[in-house]
């Protein structure tokens, strides 16, 4: 008994360590570029590079100067604007669809479904010639709001399975009851299965709020001016400006950036973590 | 069954329209203009006038050396990053599955990668691997594995290892999530029973987990696949392509030549292509996993 005791007490002393040295290897690289942000800019390349800037050395120099300029606070601006929309009109269209889905089977309710299936398999930087075609088409392009509708569509796929599979938990009796009463589909929609999901609507909405807010390929290919461009264009645009990267620049900004989405991930990691896993467990 | 006559047909059509719209017009369609596109010649400087030019674009894709080399890289990517964060991934899982304390606080570090954006992990992962960085001072001057700066970003199969790493890395995470969520509905009595037939862990974990997780292995196996042919804004930050479009994987050679040289009607026959075979790769994915529970 004894024995077994001691080998228990060995393994997890094993897991904690293993643990910590993954630990080690996933913070690193966060924070070099932290520690980066945080000395001298005219420090390019120094030489030896040091993992930690010497403690006389450290500035908030490149901070002062990203919060100095007007465009950095257009460029969030931007960044919020899109996001935030993007994830309203996603959570208001893929819960009415997945509503409609989940709860009034028909043939056109599967084919749609089916469809739904298949773009969630086609990787969404494939269709970007022809969404350029539509987009300059539409009068879309190097327009901020452009963006909303491309962003709305890519989400839906993924909004709408994950709804779906939340609203068909609703039990029947509570709509039939709904039916009793009168209530007609918009209501049972609004009323019962709209709040009855949330948990769903909402962890689908941290999702959407990540891809929204790191987007860069299509934003990078559609807007061209400084004033409309989102974060991620503009931290990748501070890059290939100068012949040499200031990447205190570059890291002060990409700090900046990434403290809303820590943010919102630490305050929100149950509602990541539901998400996450509703899809795969159940396989 | 429910009573019809409050079921109004047009107000679930209601409710279904705005989605079918942006859905329909914004992803179905381009689908669709993207096969019609690959067979018509066409570029960016002449949007408006299409001649049909039946399979000139596929042709001109596979005939071309650099879509070899582009799609082998892909091939590669996909295939070494993806059982690279699936294994580590479950690894995690494993260890954080036995343990109670700090195990929140584990999961959380660990996932951040995750939420990090492409553009800004791929400019850190750039960083660290030139030529005058931190990576080679640390194997030169303090570990003394090399003689000299080795130019990481520079030939093709060390500017890959770079994006695969950085891949890896931001991928772990997920995974462990997943893989923790499905080892904690295994049922203990397996384990149980296992211990009484007398088997060891390796034993334990190969009879008891792995077949009890298959649903979500498939479930990460196909949504990897598909995130390893998406891989772009890495290598775009990384190696740019370069040299000469060695590192370029099938979505930034597809890219390049739609935006830099104008090749509408080539990019939409590559972009078909791939689609195409992902979709069919899905398919078998999901049979074989299928098929092995019969």
């Amino acid at each position: 008994m004894n024995s077994r005791h001691a080998a228990r007490i060995r393994w997890a002393v094993i897991r904690y360590l293993l643990l910590a040295a993954g630990t080690v290897i996933f913070t690193l690289p966060m924070i070099y570029m932290i520690s980066t942000s945080l000395r001298p800019n005219g420090a390019l390349y120094e030489y030896p590079p040091r993992f930690f800037p010497r403690w006389e050395a450290l500035t908030l120099e490149n901070y002062d100067y990203i919060l100095h300029q007007s465009k950095f606070y257009l460029n969030f601006l931007n960044s919020v604007t899109v996001s935030v929309t993007t994830i309203a009109l996603a959570a208001l269209v893929g819960s009415a669809m997945a509503f409609v889905l989940g709860k009034f089977q028909s043939k056109l309710t599967r084919v749609l479904f089916v469809f739904i299936i298949i773009t969630m398999i086609i990787p969404g930087t494939t269709m970007i010639v022809p969404q350029f075609e539509l987009a300059t088409r539409l009068g879309m392009v190097n327009r901020l709001w452009g963006l909303i509708p491309f962003y709305v569509a890519w989400v839906i796929p993924f909004s709408t399975f994950m709804i779906k599979g939340f609203m068909e938990n609703i039990p029947g009796e509570i709509m039939e009851a709904a039916w009793i009463d009168g209530a007609d589909v918009w209501t049972v929609y609004r009323k019962i299965a709209m709040p009855l999901s949330s948990p769903a609507i909402a962890s689908v909405s941290i999702f959407n709020f990540l891809t929204a807010w790191e987007e860069y390929p299509w934003a990078n290919t559609v807007i061209n001016d400084n004033a409309k461009r989102t974060l991620p264009i503009a931290i990748a645009g501070f890059f290939g400006q100068h012949q040499f990267t200031q990447w205190g620049y570059v890291f002060a900004m990409s700090v900046l950036t990434l403290i809303p989405v820590v943010v919102i991930f630490i305050l929100c990691q149950k509602f990541f973590v539901q998400g996450l896993t509703a899809g795969g467990v159940k396989g | 069954m429910m009573i019809k006559s409050r079921v109004s047909r047009a107000q679930i059509m209601g409710l279904l329209l705005p989605g079918m719209i942006v859905f329909g017009l914004f992803t179905v369609y381009p689908i669709l203009r993207l096969f019609w596109m690959s067979l018509c010649d066409m570029s960016f400087s002449s949007m408006l006038t299409q001649p049909f030019a039946g399979l000139m674009n596929y042709r001109e894709v596979f005939g071309d050396a650099t879509f070899w080399t582009v799609f082998v890289n892909s091939i590669v990517y996909t295939l070494i990053t993806v059982p690279g964060q699936m294994v580590l991934g479950l690894f995690i899982a494993i260890l954080l599955n036995g343990i109670r304390r700090f195990s929140v606080t584990f999961r959380v570090i660990n996932y951040l990668p995750v939420v990090t954006s492409w553009v800004i992990a791929s400019l850190v992962f750039r960083y660290i691997f030139n030529t005058e960085g931190l990576l080679n001072y640390f194997l030169w001057k303090i570990l003394g594995l090399t003689s000299s700066n080795i130019r990481w970003l520079d030939t093709r199969w060390s500017g890959l290892a770079v994006a695969m790493i950085l891949g890896i890395w931001k991928g772990i995470g997920w995974n462990m999530v997943i893989f923790l969520a499905a080892l904690q509905q295994v049922p203990q009595d397996l384990y149980e029973a296992a211990e009484i037939d007398g088997c060891g862990a390796w034993k334990k974990f190969v009879s008891v987990t792995l077949p009890a997780i298959r649903g979500t292995i498939l479930f990460a196996l196909i949504e990897l696949t598909i995130g390893g042919f998406n891989v772009f804004t890495s290598i775009k930050m990384i190696t740019g392509g370069r040299p000469a479009h060695q590192t370029d994987t099938l979505l930034t050679w597809m890219y390049y030549k739609a935006f830099s040289t104008g090749k509408f009607g080539y990019a939409a026959a590559l972009s078909f292509v791939m689609a195409l075979s992902l979709g069919l790769l899905a398919i078998v994915q999901f049979r074989m996993m299928r098929n092995r529970d019969a």
